[in-house]
């Protein structure tokens, strides 16, 4: 464990409240909140300020109503809708009450606008488009759904994807284009498009991890994912063509089961050899570890080689002796250095990459 | 290394599995003794005999009986139906069927069958789905994506009439269109009843409300009853043809004119659908003082296709005389009804339902009307309303929405306007939080509102394209599948040839990643619609290649219709091209004009002076119609006094008294159950 690395992970805040293990946890990409979720069955909210240092404080608490665990949660692109996956099956959309956001009373309310049903047991990973007007859910009956937002929080199911022949842990929809990826118990990763003329349709399935696949992460530019599994590894996926996908790069860096990633911007300036920067990408699961990596192009780069990659940060037990189950950077500008976390022991915290 | 402490039974959702809670868990009715403190544990014994002991290992009661209680364990009984009903159990119900409802079982029954005229033998009766025979007639046609016609559906019913007599032994072979024709009229029928009932009591919601959903589909009647109870008062109560066509072979034509008991007649269906045959194993079409199945056994088209294969019989090639519409293979006397071969009304291929009820309901306004059809996004969701020509408001709104995606569309949509709660439990406590401001959706009018009628079918293109219909044939599809002896391609599990790929597509994660890969690529989602086209083409016949005509104006007048069935018949009888013939596509809508909903069509669903030639049929369908409804609902009583009095056939309507209501209903209805798929007293909170 000996190694020297370029930056290190600072704590920056410990949110407990959850009463029972937290699942999921998603920055909102336009306000200054954060979400958790819990087997408690709630919602908690978290404002912070960042002037002069990041500070955060308790926002709301949402009840939900779910029967079960509440175990993903997801922001549309413009931040003013939260969406729920829980183990009742069902979705549930929330909104602000009220129009009016400087009415401090009206704003901490969250009422559920509406419920997507349709699985038939525990969803397990709710996500949107980038444009915000499609919504992916997936649950442990195999399926992953695809739903479009309309007018008056009512939503339309676009396509119900049996292509999985296992549990759907995760969706995650490209940052730019309307391609959306699900990993699966199945072990495998599959990749969907919508025919314009007929429904929406598996168009390649990502078959090389040995075990369950918990996780994906798309990079900022669009042109690699990254899957997290049960194997322990995580995998590099690059565009090969317009709609191949290929594995460049295994990581192994964890002892135990990855259950997360997410892939950043990362801050600006931090390329080792003057490349395009891919950004930064952090890792986390059952050995409580998180891994940061840095990540850029070769400037020599080939169709198929791999991102030039570098470990840059790495941090034990990060929740005590917990499991940790979600890990997301911060969407803000000039922040990209925050990542939050959540874990069995129902904490969430916050932490800065900073130079060793 | 350990688990951590937090290993909860939380996880186990995340971590085991395929079980779902199977819905008949044993119940103990020799209850256990009530536990001594202390007494901990206990083993399960198994006897010589196989029955299983469970065994108080009381550390505490080890006294004089030698080791505590012994209880002997009561066996679970589960019936086929209780594992069709079922979605939890590792048995997968089409395992469980292929057993019991396969072409082998047809065939070792007609083996054991002992000679006519023998005691014990049962008159074998086949009938067929007319989209059955389109599959066939497609796919049979011969190479060549387009350019070849598909058979005509008149040709192919007598092929298959051939191969069942002559080389299965069959004595009647059947195609269901005339149990369709009475479940039509039995369909409008209760449309208009439910109509006058909420029209009277807007306040009620009880049995029979608006809309009304179609109840022909077993996929979607199956699925409604267990995860969208709320939706069955909707579904209609009418019987499906199939049912229907069980009714007419064992109540009516047994009885009447074979002078056999329903249990002395073998009733096989062929149908597009695995579904029906769950929907035949409903104790709701059991005869209980017969003990007998209005239909014994449902074999697909593909699994007929197989029995012909087995048997050498090819049949793509023509029979005699096939171009003969033969009404009845029927060689006894000539009293018995001659069912008409291939009624087709115009509408879908689905059944027409929803075009059967707008023709009712613009046969029974007194206004001309006119018709305005919408396609939502694909053919698979079409809305149709009719409206009134001169004031242009609102007669009637209906839709035909097929598959499993629009399904749920549709189940979102009824349950949003008629104000009842969608979905199962959770639900009921998250929803109590919606505010009313997007809720008010019933009274808004314009674009949302409410449906009278909604045709719904579970499968992608209706029952054309159901899970028991033929593959595509080769040409069409992607490399990568199996290939039967004549080329076609063919999923032999979805096919129902092997039964142990069922069972093992359950067992395990670490599955082949080649199965895995296969399975993603081998049917491509175009061509399996390309294809399922194709049969729709069969199934209109070769006359209705062309697409029907489309009006660039979204609205026409509409020609108060006859409400009268059209003959199809390969021979002289056809039908009028380009008329009626709403087998061809719809315009493909505009793709990513969403928010609009897809471009406004019209067809000429409503063809005037198309009639003329099907004028003569019509007459025949009518007056066997009244037949049916005389011999088989009319009281007795008042029968008798007909015959004696020597009056002809009436019209049905003439016949229709408070008697004869019931015993229609008993025939021509059926009702639906909530399936309970929660667990019953496990109290396990996650």
């Amino acid at each position: 464990m000996d190694i020297v690395l370029s930056h290190k992970i600072a704590s920056v805040a410990e949110l407990a409240g959850h009463d029972d293990r937290a699942w999921h946890v998603a920055w909102n990409p336009s306000k200054p909140l954060l979400a958790t979720c819990s087997a408690d069955k709630s919602v908690r909210l978290y404002s912070y300020t960042v002037d002069p240092s990041p500070r955060f404080s308790l926002h709301t608490s949402i009840p939900t109503g779910h029967t079960k665990t509440v175990r993903g949660i997801a922001w549309s692109p413009s931040g003013s809708t939260l969406a729920t996956a829980s183990f009742d099956a069902n979705i549930g959309i929330w909104k602000r009450e009220g129009q009016d956001e400087n009415d401090e009373e009206a704003a901490r309310e969250w009422e559920c606008v509406s419920i997507l049903e349709g699985h038939e047991t525990e969803c397990k990973s709710v996500a949107w488009s980038c444009s915000g007007t499609l919504l992916a859910s997936c649950s442990r009956d195999k399926t992953v759904w695809v739903w479009e937002a309309q007018p008056d929080a009512d939503f339309e199911c676009m396509g119900v994807l049996m292509e999985h022949t296992q549990d759907v842990k995760y969706v995650a929809w490209h940052p730019t284009e309307e391609i959306l990826a699900s990993a699966s118990y199945d072990d495998t990763i599959k990749l969907y498009l919508d025919d314009p003329s007929e429904d929406w349709f598996c168009f390649s399935t990502l078959t090389g991890h040995s075990s369950t696949v918990w996780s994906l992460a798309w990079s900022p530019n669009g042109q690699y994912l990254a899957s997290a599994s049960d194997d322990c590894t995580i995998r590099i996926w690059k565009r090969i063509t317009k709609h191949e996908w290929e594995c460049v790069l295994v990581l192994e860096d964890h002892e135990r089961t990855v259950y997360a990633i997410t892939w950043g911007p990362g801050k600006p300036g931090t390329t080792q050899t003057g490349g395009e920067s891919l950004g930064w990408l952090a890792s986390t699961g059952g050995d409580g570890r998180i891994n940061v990596w840095a990540f850029e192009e070769h400037p020599d780069s080939t169709q198929k080689s791999p991102p030039k990659h570098t470990l840059i940060a790495r941090l034990e037990n990060a929740h005590g002796v917990s499991d940790v189950n979600s890990i997301a950077w911060c969407p803000r500008t000039g922040y990209e250095d925050l990542i939050a976390t959540v874990g069995d022991d129902g904490v969430a915290k916050i932490w800065k990459v900073v130079s060793a | 290394m350990t688990f951590s402490g937090a290993l909860t039974l939380t996880d186990l959702n995340d971590y085991i599995t395929p079980s779902q809670a199977c819905i008949k868990p044993v119940e103990q009715s020799n209850a256990p003794k009530a536990r001594t403190p202390g007494d901990a544990t206990t083993e399960i014994q198994i006897d010589a005999s196989g029955a299983y002991y469970e065994v108080g290992q009381g550390t505490t009661s080890r006294d004089s009986n030698g080791g505590g209680s012994t209880q002997k364990l009561q066996t679970a009984d589960i019936s086929l139906t209780d594992c069709l009903a079922c979605s939890g159990c590792i048995t997968s119900a089409e395992s469980v069927l292929i057993t019991l409802q396969s072409h082998t079982e047809v065939l070792s029954v007609l083996a054991a069958n002992p000679s006519p005229g023998s005691p014990g033998h049962r008159v074998p009766v086949l009938s067929i789905a007319p989209q059955s025979i389109a599959s066939l007639a497609a796919a049979l046609a011969g190479p060549g994506p387009s350019g070849t016609p598909p058979i005509p559906l008149a040709h192919m019913l007598n092929r298959v009439r051939a191969f069942a007599t002559h080389t299965l032994g069959f004595a009647h072979v059947f195609d269901t269109t005339f149990a369709r024709e009475i479940v039509l009229r039995e369909h409008v029928r209760e449309f208009f009843e439910r109509k006058e009932r909420s029209g009277s009591s807007s306040g009620s919601n009880g049995g029979g409300a608006l809309p009304m959903l179609s109840s022909a589909c077993p996929g979607w009647v199956c699925y409604a009853e267990k995860t969208h109870g709320e939706m069955l008062p909707f579904i209609a109560t009418t019987k499906s043809p199939q049912q229907v066509m069980g009714t007419l072979v064992k109540e009516w034509l047994a009885p009447h004119y074979w002078d056999k008991h329903p249990d002395e007649v073998y009733h096989v269906t062929v149908m597009p659908c695995y579904d029906k045959k769950l929907e035949a194993s409903r104790s709701d079409f059991y005869n209980e003082q017969y003990a007998t199945r209005d239909v014994d056994c449902v074999l697909t088209t593909g699994e007929l296709l197989l029995l012909a294969q087995e048997h050498g019989i090819d049949l793509s090639l023509p029979v005699p005389n096939e171009d003969i519409s033969l009404s009845s293979t029927s060689t006894s006397t000539s009293v018995t009804p001659v069912l008409p071969d291939l009624l087709s009304p115009p509408g879908s291929s689905s059944g027409s339902y929803l075009h059967s009820l707008m023709l009712a309901v613009a046969h029974t306004y007194p206004h001309p009307l006119t018709l305005e059809s919408k396609a939502i996004r694909s053919a698979d969701y079409v809305e149709h309303t009719l409206r009134d020509a001169s004031s242009g408001s609102p007669v009637f709104r209906g839709a035909t929405c097929y598959g499993f995606r629009n399904l749920q569309n549709v189940v979102r949509r009824v349950g949003r306007a008629a104000g009842v709660q969608v979905g199962r439990g959770a639900a009921g406590r998250l929803a109590g939080g919606l505010r009313n401001n997007n809720r008010a959706g019933a009274a808004t009018g314009g674009a949302t509102a409410a449906y009278d009628y909604v045709e719904v079918m579970a499968c992608p293109g209706g029952c054309v394209g159901g899970g028991g219909q033929l593959r595509a044939p080769e040409r069409k599809a992607v490399s990568n599948t199996n290939h039967d002896a004549e080329g076609f391609v063919r999923d032999w599990t979805a096919d129902g040839v092997q039964p142990s790929a069922s069972a093992s597509n359950i067992s395990s994660s670490q599955e082949d990643p080649n199965t895995v890969r296969a399975a993603g690529t081998a049917e491509a989602p175009w061509s399996s619609r390309a294809w399922t086209r194709e049969v729709e083409r069969a199934y209109w016949g070769a006359a209705h290649q062309a697409p029907a005509e489309y009006e660039p104006k979204p609205k026409h007048s509409l020609p108060t219709p006859p409400a009268s069935p059209k003959p199809r018949d390969g021979g002289g009888v056809g039908i009028d091209a380009g008329e009626g013939g709403l087998g061809a596509e719809l315009p493909a809508p505009e793709c990513r004009d969403r928010a609009k909903g897809g471009a406004a069509v019209s067809r000429r669903w409503f063809s005037s002076g198309a009639d003329d030639q099907g004028a003569g049929l019509s007459i025949v369908v009518e007056s066997l119609v009244a037949r049916v409804t005389r011999e088989l609902c009319a009281p007795v009583r008042v029968r008798q006094r007909q015959e004696e009095e020597g009056v002809g056939f009436g019209s049905a309507d003439t016949w229709v008294d408070e008697m004869s209501e019931v015993r229609r209903r008993g025939l021509f209805r059926t009702q639906y159950r909530v399936v309970e798929s929660e667990v019953v007293g496990l109290g396990v909170k996650w």
